[in-house]
């Protein structure tokens, strides 16, 4: 252990494991506001088309740079609109949790399925139905102060060469 | 009988599903569509022989397919299609499917390849489709000499571009793509004319939704001016609070509802002969653009524009080419139709070739913004689409109504309509254009 990392302290696995557990509690109950603060101030959150392509070189499905992270939030909670009335529901699972050094701090793999439906009348096409999102999950966890916050949440679709249907929620 | 319609003439009249044109009606007052167009499964097939295997359809663009090798798969209605780029560079629209015994033949959407060959048996084709080989030919139980072997892979039989834009037909009679295309080429002009070569290129993978809805919701809402501020009021209301700060890049201007209606509903709207539509706002004042960040190049296309015409591509120009194209802001967007109430809409983002980077950088991220599966604005229509669909099982209610800005509708003598900004005039063009074609048993 090198001083640095002694400074910044020490991520472990349990640790990164009760962090992606908390940010999933955040998203699934709607805190996202809270959510927003897991974030540094310059962290993206980035679900891409091309992952073979670099970030902002080509169009994501999500490339949200802090503002427009602060913007899909705050179009959550406060805006009527028809993709989001009536809104999702979502239900994270985490598993396969690894955790690497790297320089700057540290990188967190997991295997994520988020099951997704829309609340309203259950009669209707589209409402109801329980949609499985599956994904491999990257975050950067970057130490602040006393901390790690995320420097940038890339959310990998298996499908993302696919269509996709509605996905104007939280991954 | 319809006891509720104030229009019993109008509604009274028997529909037939075997005579598809008894289900536009049209009269001074009147415009609308029975409820059947968007929902009946003979109507989608009848949609498919009479409209989608009779005009040109769009296939793709050559920036997609710009070596030896290269190929894409796409739709002409429901017959998947290979369009391939041969070695000496024809563009090739091929049947996929492997003419022995049906299997299909490129099972990725996109790539490069030398040759095409089929798993089943071993059948192989040229990128030009051309049979090349035939496995275990003349081995014993095979084929004799005078087996009648077919030449290749089917050929859609005619295939032509327009600005690099790929069109199909599987009409051996249709008309040329240039007379097809008629005043809908200026639309592609202006639209590609905003970069200094007139050229654009893709960029990217496209963004691709699926809606439980019909083709022709989304046929007819990308020329709807009328729905933004409705539809998208959401976005209108989080555009008022963020406006350019998360990079809108000044495509939805106004800092307000009103102020974007005041906006918006300037111009004109247009139904074009052959179902084409589109909508319309020449830059009142160019100056801005003239003197301001990138004026080098917004003179250059003054210069070569002219001032009328500059103002016309540097403006807000939205259209279609009948059935499935869409042009709006940088993308192409095309929709393939599945199944009465199944849609696929596919958005390719694309460069201005020659433009500033930070042109092209700056219309990728806002259309992100707005268009992706995770965007802003394009879900919320395709919400729409699929809440139409579902509404239509009220079929009680027998008739859609597409009429607004009917009677303030200019009929010039080359067949166009001209209409208020944000009149019905284009969704008007398309069922014009439907009505004529299914009405050709």
């Amino acid at each position: 252990m090198n001083s640095s990392t002694e400074s910044r302290g020490i991520m472990t696995r349990e640790q990164a494991e009760a962090t992606l557990i908390l940010e999933a509690r955040l998203l699934d109950t709607r805190r996202l506001d809270e959510w927003l603060t897991m974030f540094t101030d310059d962290g993206i959150y980035w679900v891409p088309l091309d992952d073979e392509a670099p970030p902002g070189s080509v169009a994501a499905i999500v490339h949200d740079t802090p503002l427009r992270r602060e913007e899909r939030v705050y179009h959550l909670l406060h805006d009527d609109y028809p993709a989001q009335s009536p809104p999702s529901r979502t239900v994270h699972f985490v598993s396969n949790v690894e955790v690497v050094s790297e320089d700057e701090g540290y990188l967190v793999r997991s295997n994520q399925i988020i099951y997704e439906m829309r609340t309203g009348d259950y009669s209707q096409v589209g409402i109801g139905e329980i949609r499985p999102i599956v994904a491999q999950v990257e975050h950067k966890f970057q130490p602040v102060e006393n901390e790690f916050l995320i420097s940038r949440k890339k959310v990998l679709l298996i499908n993302r060469d696919g269509w996709l249907g509605n996905m104007t929620f939280l991954l | 009988m319809n006891t509720q319609s104030q229009t019993p003439e109008l509604h009274d009249a028997p529909i037939d599903i075997a005579r598809p044109s008894t289900l536009v009606r049209e009269d001074a007052n009147h415009f609308r569509v029975h409820t059947s167009a968007y929902t009946d499964k003979t109507i989608f097939d009848a949609e498919m022989r009479q409209i989608f295997s009779k005009v040109w359809v769009f296939v793709g663009h050559e920036s997609e397919i710009p070596e030896s090798g290269d190929f894409k798969t796409a739709y002409i209605g429901m017959q998947p299609v290979i369009v391939s780029r041969a070695e000496d560079g024809s563009i090739n629209v091929l049947v996929n499917r492997c003419v022995h015994r049906g299997a299909v033949l490129c099972r990725e959407a996109r790539g490069n390849v030398t040759e095409f060959s089929c798993p089943y048996h071993g059948w192989i084709y040229g990128i030009n489709g051309k049979l090349i080989a035939i496995s275990e030919r003349r081995e014993a139980g095979g084929y004799d000499d005078d087996f009648d072997a077919p030449k290749g892979l089917f050929r859609v039989p005619k295939v032509d571009t327009y600005r690099g834009l790929i069109f199909a037909s599987f009409n051996s009679d249709v008309v040329t793509l240039d007379e097809y295309l008629g005043p809908g080429k200026k639309l592609i002009d202006r639209k590609f004319g905003r970069s200094p070569e007139g050229k654009i290129a893709i960029r990217g993978k496209p963004f691709v939704m699926r809606y439980q809805g019909n083709w022709k919701f989304q046929a007819e809402n990308i020329v709807d001016a009328y729905h933004f501020l409705h539809t998208h009021k959401g976005f209108v209301s989080l555009q008022a609070k963020y406006g350019d700060s998360t990079g809108d890049f000044g495509l939805h201007k106004g800092k307000s509802a009103k102020a974007m209606r005041q906006l918006r509903f300037k111009g004109a709207s247009w139904s074009l002969p052959r179902g084409h539509a589109q909508i319309e706002n020449p830059m009142a004042d160019t100056d801005t653009l003239l003197n301001g960040e990138f004026a080098d190049y917004y003179r250059a296309l003054l210069e070569r524009d002219g001032e009328e015409e500059f103002a016309s591509v540097v403006g807000k120009m939205t259209g279609t080419l009948f059935p499935n194209l869409g042009i709006i802001h940088q993308q192409l967007r095309t929709w393939r139709p599945i199944a009465p109430d199944l849609t696929e809409v596919t958005i390719y983002l694309y460069d201005l070739v020659g433009a500033p980077d930070a042109i092209n950088d700056g219309m990728m991220g806002s259309q992100e913004r707005f268009y992706g599966p995770a965007g802003h604005g394009m879900v919320d229509d395709v919400d729409i689409f699929a809440r139409n669909q579902q509404g239509l099982a009220g079929s009680a209610v027998d008739w859609l109504i597409l009429e607004r800005g009917l009677k303030t509708d200019e009929r010039l003598a080359t067949g166009e309509y001209r209409g208020l900004p944000a009149s019905e005039a284009p969704q008007r063009a398309l069922w014009r254009e439907w009505q004529s074609l299914m009405n050709q048993a």
